[in-house]
């Protein structure tokens, strides 16, 4: 007992002291975080609770309980906003998913001019996306524009159409714009799946007479489905923060037809200067967000767990 | 796998031209005259030539100053947040940390949190600091947001680094600060170059917060101040897009160099994420 106490001793408050100097080291980026992530976050729940009124001697809280989320949800934009942004959301992922997924699997097969197709698909990815916005609202202009240019040159339409001018074909043109700057990102990451699928077994399927659609969807999709819900997971969450793309673009509009919940949070409290409802619909994507967050961890504990290990 | 079929030859150059040519467009309208850029349809080619649209988003929009700006910004946040992140991802790779699971989600939630979520505190917060059009409004809140992948992307880099070396170092005398500096960071420059490369990325394109915290002209960012361009009436796409490719010429070098780190990057936060 003496023995091993003395033997244990020193090896115990080694393992103390690392733990000390890993707090140490983890202490500031963690303060950082905490006080300008998490309490920002925590922060903004609690001015939803709250009316906000600004004076010269700056603002002032007065405790408003759900009265902010009771007029959130009478309010026909901001149910509209939600609407739009999930939608906005899902069917942009669905689509760079797919042309995601084809461009990885053209890399792949290149054998051919690849590095320089990779750093062209880094470029719309490191893109500002207020330049991409005013890029692409100079294509879709209904007067000057490159696009009706285009189309009218080949016959395919006989009078210009204006894009950004009704509300279906808005959402359409906002929705292209972005699935032209987020593709490439979703095509990497799932590039990166796909290279680490053993090409052993996927010619051993075809030794067995598997046709490449077969050895697509029975093989390869469930090899590749860790890094594809991550690819999910990271863009829904993205594309339900949408700002700067409408706000530049459409700024919300025609009428209110582009306007996601974070352009409708912007205009309520920095435009209308109400941040007890503005908070509100703020904090409204924090629980979205968690709650999408959650579901996936959910459903892929075990894989998040394989990768902290 | 290589079999550059005619099929997967016309596929890519599908996809090059999809991406490329809207950028091309950009940079073609750059070079003509404001009475070409207005005409229907547009003339495909710039002709008279013209560096006018250049010239004018420095003399006449200050360009020089937001771009001045956005390095400044970027460039300090992406040195806060390698000095902050080699720290806390050195002490989750290699210390005992306890609920070390519940932290790394936890981080890995955070670095996708919308904005938006967080625009109306940080206001209040700057405000009463008196941060608003300030550098440090800015860097502040990009460091705290780029943290997290950070840290994800350096402690895994840090956890492929045999133990051996710091070991010896240890044993050497050397105190954990010096173990970091003289063994780790050597050989973690590929993790570091992946690290500052997405954060100098999300903080050169970051709009919202810059919008919100740095909006009077003298702190304007790129980002701001080219979507402030915009007269009443006419938007001057003209010298909207000579400051666009003036901005985009940085970080397209970059990521062309980077290449690797970043392709590598994503794969790492996707992989292990």
């Amino acid at each position: 007992m003496t023995i091993n106490h003395l033997t244990d001793r020193p090896k115990f408050s080694m393992q103390r002291r690392r733990a000390v100097t890993g707090l140490w080291f983890m202490a500031p980026g963690l303060l950082v975080v905490l006080a300008v992530t998490i309490f920002p976050i925590l922060y903004s729940i609690y001015m939803g609770f709250n009316t906000i009124s600004l004076t010269t001697h700056g603002f002032h809280f007065h405790w408003n309980g759900l009265g902010n989320y009771r007029l959130l949800l009478s309010s026909s934009l901001f149910r509209y906003a939600i609407v739009f942004t999930l939608v906005y959301a899902l069917v942009t992922v669905l689509v760079e998913l797919v042309l995601g997924m084809m461009t990885a699997l053209v890399l792949q097969r290149m054998a051919w001019g690849r590095p320089a197709l990779l750093a062209l698909l880094l470029l719309p990815w490191s893109l500002i996306t207020v330049i991409s916005a005013e890029m692409w609202g100079y294509i879709y202009n209904g007067v000057y524009g490159a696009l009706d240019a285009i189309l009218l040159e080949f016959g395919i339409i006989h009078k210009p159409i204006v894009w950004l001018g009704f509300a279906k074909l808005a959402i359409a043109s906002t929705m292209f714009a972005d699935v032209w700057k987020t593709m490439p990102f979703v095509a990497i990451l799932l590039l990166a799946g796909l290279e680490m699928v053993p090409v052993d077994v996927i010619e051993a399927a075809h030794m067995d007479g598997a046709s490449n659609w077969h050895v697509f969807w029975r093989i390869i999709l469930p090899l590749i489905r860790p890094t594809m819900s991550l690819a999910i997971l990271f863009r829904v969450l993205q594309a339900f923060g949408l700002f700067d793309l409408p706000f530049v673009l459409t700024g919300g509009g025609p009428g209110t037809a582009t306007e996601s919940i974070a352009v409708l949070g912007y205009q309520v409290m920095f435009q209308d200067l109400n941040f007890g409802p503005g908070a509100a619909v703020a904090s409204s994507t924090t629980v979205v967000v968690l709650i999408i967050a959650l579901a996936f961890l959910w459903v892929f504990r075990g894989m998040a767990e394989e990768g902290v290990a | 796998m290589k079999q550059d079929t005619r099929w997967v030859r016309l596929s890519s150059i599908i996809v090059a031209l999809f991406i490329v040519l809207p950028l091309l467009w950009m940079l073609i309208t750059s070079f003509k005259s404001p009475s070409q850029v207005g005409i229907t349809p547009p003339p495909w080619l710039p002709h008279p030539f013209t560096w006018v649209n250049y010239r004018m988003s420095f003399t006449y929009f200050g360009f020089q100053r937001y771009f001045l700006n956005s390095v400044i910004v970027a460039v300090s946040s992406t040195l806060a947040v390698l000095l902050l992140g080699t720290g806390a991802g050195y002490a989750l790779a290699r210390t005992p940390v306890r609920g070390r699971m519940a932290l790394m989600v936890g981080l890995l939630v955070i670095s996708v949190f919308p904005e938006i979520a967080v625009i109306s505190p940080l206001y209040l917060l700057m405000r009463l600091l008196g941060w608003l059009d300030t550098y440090q409004g800015l860097i502040v809140p990009y460091t705290a947001f780029n943290l997290p992948f950070s840290i994800w992307i350096l402690r895994n880099y840090f956890l492929s680094i045999p133990r051996e070396m710091e070991e010896v170092a240890q044993i050497d005398g050397a105190s954990p600060f010096r173990t970091v500096v003289s063994v780790i960071l050597p050989q973690s420059t590929p993790g570091l170059f992946t690290a500052a490369v997405f954060t100098f990325t999300a903080t050169w394109t970051e709009f919202l917060m810059a919008l919100t915290i740095d909006s009077s002209t003298p702190f304007r960012t790129i980002p701001v101040g080219i979507a402030l361009f915009g007269a009443e009436f006419t938007v001057p796409y003209g010298n909207i897009f000579a400051a666009s490719v003036i901005s985009i010429v940085p970080i397209a070098l970059m990521v062309l160099i980077f290449r690797n780190a970043i392709v590598s990057g994503l794969t790492q936060g996707a992989v292990k994420g």
